[in-house]
């Protein structure tokens, strides 16, 4: 993907992209399991802030800054979060036990990161009494790094920082190693508890070519694998990436399509159910809903600069064509294009899920309702270029 | 004041779990088993696991982490063990021999009153729970002696309660029948059958430099603050007969010997100890992986 791209000649992605995606993986893991916005990237930077205090190693540090950033990537399609029966409380607490090792999975795949970050993505919520999770694993057989991760979490999530503080305090010896938790008081004492954002070290990442692709694609699939979707993204993608071809969409509009059909599934990962379950495709009321999850997924996007255009696509993706739709009511060209583009594809994957769960008999043809919602919810060009190239998507 | 080792043994059950299921591993025999926390990881996970250990508190653990399915503690029954039980006769100086040492008159006269109070517990799986959450206490006041002022003081009723309530979240059952027995290494390997063996082995001559949490646990549990684990291991393989590096030889060749059987054998070590026993484990067997995520962490994965 160009979008991510080095200026020049360089074929890989810069170093600060990679950073920021990481951080986006970061918040998408933040946003389905409810945690305040920007939780990782406090964590990150208070972790960063302790590790100086006690004084780890550069090489800590960097593999520190984006474990802690990632540390709850596994929570993405762990079943104590994802869509499915709900289970008991305590087969939830059991399953969320695997988030940190599915989590350090996920960074050994990410070749980008530097060494020990699966580790300590691993082991951040061991407990330095041997009481924590998954490995119990005790006193100094938690690596230093991991462990402040722990303690940053537990100080964000008291709320108050002078509650943060005596959590820490009194869990000293136990969750946390003494010497560490003295680091935390000191740290806390010398900044008045108030954490400032540190950047993050950007140019310890390794980057080739694919790195971004990977990257997103395995975001991607994580996101279809919490909302209970295998598969989704790819399909949606198939078949937007056939349109605008059909369209002649200029590769910038491309490149922005093809990253809204990785990402369009964030908004749905905090709801119970898909949007599609709730209500059909083409339905009027499903708008609210569509518009919410889109609108979710925009706010996610946001703060990332390289991905302004992404957000714009994927908050635009649940307006009709005739005004109607939602969040906006814009209407026809008012509509970025690679937004009218994703959303009768997504509708489409939709309907075609819904139909297979069917008996043959009463199977509806979703080509057919695709091109009825024609003009109303979705753009006519785009509707014709899609029947046009449907049938050699099946 | 006593010394606690700060580098203790660090097993991963989560990563091992990982290398199991590279080689579709469904069961598993730990003949060195310590405090079974991670075979109760693997059978959480569905894995049928079989521990062994010659110290038999760890094997009491066993009992309510890993045979034990469905026994938890309820809290009038935490309640009868963490404070005196009117009418229960104890001996208030079973431990008094520590008292100064390493621990307050209180702290020994606890020590005492839990003995007694785990002793009369009524199965083997409260019994194990009890244990491994007042071991915690014990870890407690340990470190607190260490850091007097980085931790806090907390009643001994109060810091036991605490532990032993959280013993109830890894008690679950998996279907499978699993176990553990109070041997020596080769009986437990002997005893069993599973895909996997794992083996952790003790370094030559560790068992004289056994950590205090480790030992001094025992001692409470055999109401005996003057035991000595080297008793234990004397007479076990890989006690005093193989204290040089021909013994321990020997020794290692006698436990691969035994596990002839198993269809693989997972070594547990460290990248320095790898010369060591990596031609050992080549004896047994030809094709040998060696898996090293950390330098305190190297396996030796040898497949039939």
């Amino acid at each position: 993907m160009t979008l991510f791209q080095d200026t020049g000649a360089n074929p890989s992605p810069s170093a600060s992209a990679l950073a920021d995606l990481l951080s986006l993986f970061g918040a998408i893991a933040d946003f389905a399991v409810g945690s305040p916005r920007r939780h990782s990237r406090r964590i990150a930077s208070l972790s960063l802030a302790l590790a100086e205090t006690a004084e780890l190693s550069n090489e800590e540090q960097h593999a520190l800054a984006f474990a802690s950033l990632l540390h709850g990537i596994g929570a993405l399609g762990n079943s104590a979060y994802r869509k499915h029966d709900p289970l008991s409380s305590r087969s939830a607490q059991i399953s969320s036990w695997d988030v940190p090792p599915e989590g350090a999975r996920i960074c050994g795949a990410l070749t980008m990161l530097p060494k020990d970050t699966a580790d300590y993505v691993r082991w951040h919520a061991e407990s330095w009494d041997g009481t924590g999770y998954p490995d119990q694993l005790r006193w100094h057989g938690t690596p230093r790094a991991a462990q402040l991760i722990h303690i940053a979490h537990t100080y964000l999530e008291a709320g108050e920082a002078e509650d943060g503080l005596a959590k820490i305090v009194s869990l000293g010896g136990m969750a946390f190693s003494p010497e560490l938790t003295r680091s935390f008081v000191m740290w806390f004492h010398t900044n008045s508890g108030e954490i400032a954002v540190r950047p993050l070290p950007a140019e310890v990442l390794t980057t080739y070519p694919n790195a971004a692709n990977d990257l997103l694609n395995l975001v991607a699939d994580r996101i279809d694998l919490h909302n209970a979707a295998p598969g989704r993204w790819q399909r949606v993608a198939a078949r937007a990436g056939r349109t605008a071809e059909e369209l002649k969409l200029g590769a910038g509009e491309r490149e922005t399509l093809e990253l809204a059909t990785r990402l369009f599934g964030i908004g749905e990962l905090r709801a119970d159910t898909l949007e599609s379950q709730d209500f059909d495709a083409l339905s009027t009321l499903g708008r609210d809903e569509r518009a919410q999850n889109a609108v979710a997924a925009a706010d996610l996007l946001d703060p990332f600069e390289a991905l302004q255009s992404v957000a714009a696509t994927l908050r635009a993706r649940a307006e009709w064509f005739d005004g109607t739709g939602l969040p906006n009511g814009l209407r026809h060209e008012a509509i970025r294009i690679e937004a009218r583009v994703l959303a009768p594809c997504i509708a489409y994957d939709a309907l075609e899920q819904s139909a297979r769960a069917q008996v043959r008999s009463e199977r509806i043809v979703p080509l057919e309702r695709i091109e009825d919602a024609s003009g109303t919810q979705f753009d006519p060009a785009v509707v014709r270029a899609h029947s046009e190239v449907a049938p050699t998507l099946i | 004041m006593i010394q606690l080792n700060e580098r203790t043994r660090r097993i991963s059950p989560s990563r091992l779990h990982e290398v199991l299921g590279r080689y579709d591993a469904r069961s598993i025999v730990d003949p060195f088993m310590g405090v079974p926390t991670h075979l109760n990881y693997l059978k959480r996970h569905g894995l049928a696991v079989h521990g062994g250990d010659v110290v038999e508190w760890f094997v009491r653990v066993g009992e309510g982490l890993i045979s034990n399915d469905f026994t938890i503690l309820r809290d009038s029954e935490v309640a009868e063990i963490v404070e005196m039980i009117p009418g229960r006769i104890y001996s208030a100086d079973m431990f008094k021999a520590w008292e100064g040492v390493f621990f307050t008159e209180e702290q020994c006269i606890y020590l005492g009153v839990w003995h007694e109070n785990v002793h009369n517990l009524r199965s083997d799986g409260q019994t194990g729970l009890a244990i491994l959450g007042l071991w915690f206490v014990l870890c407690y006041w340990l470190q607190k002696a260490q850091y007097p002022d980085d931790m806090q003081d907390i009643p001994p009723s109060e810091l036991a309660w605490n532990y032993i309530r959280q013993t109830d979240k890894w008690v679950s059952s998996n279907l499978q029948h699993n176990s553990v027995r109070h041997a020596d290494v080769l009986t437990t390997i002997s005893a069993q059958t599973a895909d996997a063996l794992f083996l952790a082995p003790p370094a030559r001559n560790s068992f004289r430099s056994a950590d205090a949490r480790i030992w001094m646990w025992e001692a409470w549990w055999q109401a005996n603050p003057y035991f000595n684990i080297e008793h234990y291991y004397r007479e076990t393989l890989f006690g005093t007969h193989s204290t040089d590096d021909q013994g321990y030889a020997r020794a290692m060749a006698s436990v691969l010997s035994a596990a002839a059987d198993y269809p693989l054998i997972v070594m547990q070590t460290t990248e320095q100890r790898v010369p060591e026993l990596e031609p050992l484990l080549r004896n047994a067997r030809s094709e040998i992986e060696v898996y090293s995520p950390h330098a305190l962490e190297t396996y030796l994965i040898a497949a039939k």
